[in-house]
């Protein structure tokens, strides 16, 4: 074990690194034949936050023959600390360093944490490309959202996994121990778990780039290796281990509660939705299964707020029965029930006067987008009445802060567009005027204004990304736009939007981007406090890489970086969709109708839960 | 429903807990409540928390064997029964030792005990220390760092095998932390420097001395 006291004696929040917490897993080490490190390239708050790593946490260290650990990237502070004493990169469990564990897991939740991969290798002490690791080096793979475009990790890491982790990562430690057992090479293991479905091993495919820079063929060079990498999913979320316990931090984290998973996927099919395509098909769990996993954890963990996650809470089909019964568990135990991303109306209103028997906070809608036309180009089925009577159920409850989101540099967007979110966030105020009783207390509408950025896997895949020029010119028309002084605008840094965008669909020559940035010292780049873009242009400049080249509009017949990853969710579903975008026409949500998206495909006897 | 019982726990705080900071320690225990199934008490209002309050704050890095939470609880149950509860749900490094009913005398809590763990001064050198009219260290006040004149919170220090024992002032009238007086020691104490230091809270007492 290291010896960190005094180290911690010099940074803001110590406990971040001891470990120790309730309800984390100790094993011998001795006794177990594969050290695991689950590794969140964000900072302990962060990470600790997530869903996700909980769920693999207690899968992997439910088998006797693994132990799971945790490893986030240090803070400022902590890192100048770890170099300054020569601390390599440790895992909170153990205190052990990482660098001879068997795997390094990284989950990809954004883009911008991709310095932190580099950074956390080398504390580590590990050498940061897959070619330059050595017999007994940890395999480090990666997995969640981002690893739908793998390339731009793609001499990182020597493995990636597509799909939902916990469906696929036992056959991965299996295969492991067999490896071991048959004393094979590096390689062999990994020629081995290419064969597994879900799983991409970057080293066993060839890329040929056409002189444009696009790419000209994508081809395996080994028979191990599949040609498409199909995602891996959870077939019945219902009967999937959950985990009874949650590790409880001593020190507050972003999401400091209890969250239980109502659903998977989303039926909604807004356009620029990355979440809303690669997490389909909508797949649910029993309110009665929900209602146990929650006492379990209540029970286990002690804590004081409970949260439902999903993409849509209102969209889960037994949502009623399900607050009732949570209802009756957290009054009798005075815990804070929070519900997110819901869709205000009679019955939710009626709700959250239930569960926020605190002061009423704000309420927050997300039309997406200032004009009408503009929703329908991003199949957001939301109208403006809608939205204007939520807001007038929201300020009748006595509700008086709303927030509203928006995004601006959409495909097929125009200066119209841009002033409708003025127009909207003015005529909410002016509903508030209309039915509040108490005139004299001013409403307070926030607008939240993000830049959009095409990810791989929507229909807006092919869209050209807006200049750091043209968002600037945008959020500075919509300021001047609003008069009201109730309403508070903010919006995103337009740089860290668009080196977002060139990574989410970038290709293998990022690599040398993001080396050449890491030692020009990026790290937390979507922390306002550490990004310095003079830095990554810089880096760019030293990899001899052009970054417009990723913001272009592509074209139907490009072939893709992520082209091999096969989603479920088909290119002619995207291409259609993309083609009602342009005549701004509406898809329908999967109940009202399928339009055949094609991640039924993925399901038992291709039956897509929704339609059957 | 009966009325409120108040209720005193004395617990240990060692080794990966002495990180938790006081502010964090409020949410520790209103979760081992939760965990314990102890009934506590809740404050009324719009947004009711859990009745806890302890004697006296202790800084992140320190240990102690003395700690004292107060609560109270709502149902009618005995002190075996809370220790028992306590002692199945507190998380690594904290220790509940001893349940009381009723509240203790935490008005006169004057006084603090601790174990210093660092390089010794020799006797003399503690006697000349000990000897001086005033020392003027940078001590946090409530407006802020200031020079103060610490030499009246010093009730005694005395040399033990391998480690200090330092009695000083304690509550809300005055508070003195033992990494203050180190801080005095390494400035009046020539050619002495204690090195890294380990602080250990033993024992807590009322002005007339008697332990709470």
């Amino acid at each position: 074990m290291l010896n960190i006291d005094n180290i911690l004696k010099n940074v803001q929040k110590p406990s971040a690194y001891t470990g120790g917490e309730l309800n984390s897993v100790v094993k011998n080490p001795d006794t177990v034949k594969i050290r695991y490190g689950f590794c969140f390239p964000d900072t302990y708050e962060v990470g600790m936050s997530h869903l996700g790593i909980k769920i693999l946490y207690h899968v992997l260290n439910e088998r006797n023959d693994t132990w799971c650990e945790r490893v986030f990237a240090p803070w400022i502070d902590m890192e100048e600390e770890m170099r300054r004493t020569n601390t390599p990169l440790f895992a909170l469990e153990s205190r052990e360093s990482v660098r001879h564990f068997d795997f390094l897991g990284f989950t990809l939740q954004y883009e911008m944490c991709y310095t932190n991969i580099l950074n956390m290798l080398d504390l580590a002490g590990i050498p940061l490309l897959a070619s330059e690791r050595k017999e007994g080096d940890p395999f480090i793979n990666a997995g969640g959202p981002c690893a739908y475009n793998p390339e731009p990790l793609a001499e990182i890491c020597d493995f990636f996994t597509m799909g939902e982790g916990e469906e696929v990562i036992n056959e991965l430690m299996d295969a492991y121990i067999e490896w071991k057992n048959e004393g094979g090479k590096r390689i062999d293991y990994l020629k081995k778990i290419a064969k597994i479905e879900g799983i991409y091993v970057p080293c066993l495919y060839d890329v040929e780039y056409n002189e444009d820079n696009t790419i000209k063929s994508f081809t395996p060079n080994c028979p191990e290796a599949p040609a498409k990498v199909t995602k891996r999913i959870i077939k019945e979320l219902d009967s999937v281990s959950f985990p009874d316990k949650f590790i409880v931090p001593y020190t507050n984290i972003v999401h400091d509660r209890i969250s239980i998973e109502v659903f998977r996927g989303c039926i909604r099919g807004c356009r620029f939705c990355q979440a809303g395509m690669i997490y389909r098909p909508v797949r649910e769990k029993s309110y009665k299964t929900l209602t146990n996993d929650a006492i379990k954890l209540i029970n286990s963990t002690g804590y004081e707020e409970l949260s439902l996650c999903s993409l849509s809470t209102s969209d889960y089909t037994e949502f009623p029965q399900l607050a009732e019964e949570l209802l009756k568990v957290t009054e009798k135990e005075k815990i804070g029930l929070s519900l997110p991303s819901l869709r205000v109306d009679n019955f939710s209103l009626d709700l959250m006067e239930k569960v926020q028997k605190v002061r009423k906070s704000g309420l927050t809608f997300a039309p997406e987008a200032g004009t009408q036309r503009m929703r329908d180009v991003i199949n957001k089925n939301v109208t403006e009445e809608d939205l204007l009577r939520s807001a007038r159920l929201a300020f009748e409850g006595g509700w008086t802060t709303i927030k509203l989101y928006f995004m601006i540099g959409l495909p097929y967007e125009t200066d119209e567009d841009i002033l409708g979110i003025a127009d909207l966030a003015h005529k909410v105020v002016e509903e508030y005027y209309k039915v509040s009783k108490n005139k004299k207390r001013p409403p307070s509408v926030n607008i939240g204004v993000s830049s959009f950025v095409p990810k791989p896997f929507t229909p807006f895949e092919w869209a050209m990304q807006n200049t750091r020029e043209e968002l600037r010119r945008k959020q500075q028309l919509l300021k001047n736009a609003i008069t009201n002084r109730h309403v508070k605008y903010s919006y995103h840094e337009s740089d860290v939007s668009v080196l977002e965008g060139i990574f989410a669909r970038g290709d293998r020559r990022l690599n040398r981007v993001l080396i050449e940035a890491h030692k020009l010292g990026c790290k937390f780049d979507s922390w306002n406090e550490t990004f310095d873009i003079e830095k990554w242009n810089e880096a760019f400049k030293n990899a001899d890489v052009n970054p417009d080249f990723y913001v272009r509009e592509r074209d139907y017949a490009d072939l893709f970086p992520w082209d091999f990853v096969n989603i479920g969710v088909t290119r002619e579903f995207l291409k259609r969709e993309n083609e009602k975008a342009k005549e701004a026409a509406t898809t329908p949500n999967c109940r009202e109708k399928c339009s055949a998206c094609g991640a039924n495909t993925l399901c038992e006897g291709g039956k897509c839960s929704v339609t059957k | 429903m009966l009325q409120n019982n108040h209720f005193y726990a004395r617990y240990k705080k060692f080794g990966r807990a002495k990180y938790i900071s006081h502010l964090d320690m409020v949410r520790v225990f209103n979760r081992v409540f939760r965990r314990g199934g102890i009934p506590i008490a809740y404050s009324e209002g719009f947004n009711p928390h859990p009745k806890i309050s302890f004697a006296l704050p202790l800084s992140v890095f320190y240990e102690s064997e003395c700690e004292i939470m107060l609560f109270s609880v709502t149902e009618s149950i005995s002190t075996d029964e809370l220790l028992e509860r306590f002692s199945t749900v507190m998380p690594e490094g904290l220790e509940v030792i001893e349940v009381k009913e009723g509240k203790p005398d935490v008005k006169h809590l004057s006084y603090c005990l601790y174990n210093v763990y660092c390089n010794m001064p020799t006797q003399s050198q503690l006697d000349a220390f000990l000897n001086l009219g005033s020392m003027i260290v940078p001590k946090k006040t409530k407006s802020g760092i200031k020079d103060t004149d610490i030499r009246g919170d010093i009730t005694d220090i005395k040399i033990e095998d391998g480690y200090m024992t330092m009695l000083l002032s304690a509550g809300s009238q005055a508070n003195l932390k033992p990494d203050v007086v180190i801080k005095a020691m390494n400035k009046y104490i020539e050619s002495y420097n204690s090195g890294d230091c380990e602080y250990l809270r033993k024992s807590i007492y009322t002005n007339d001395m008697v332990e709470i």
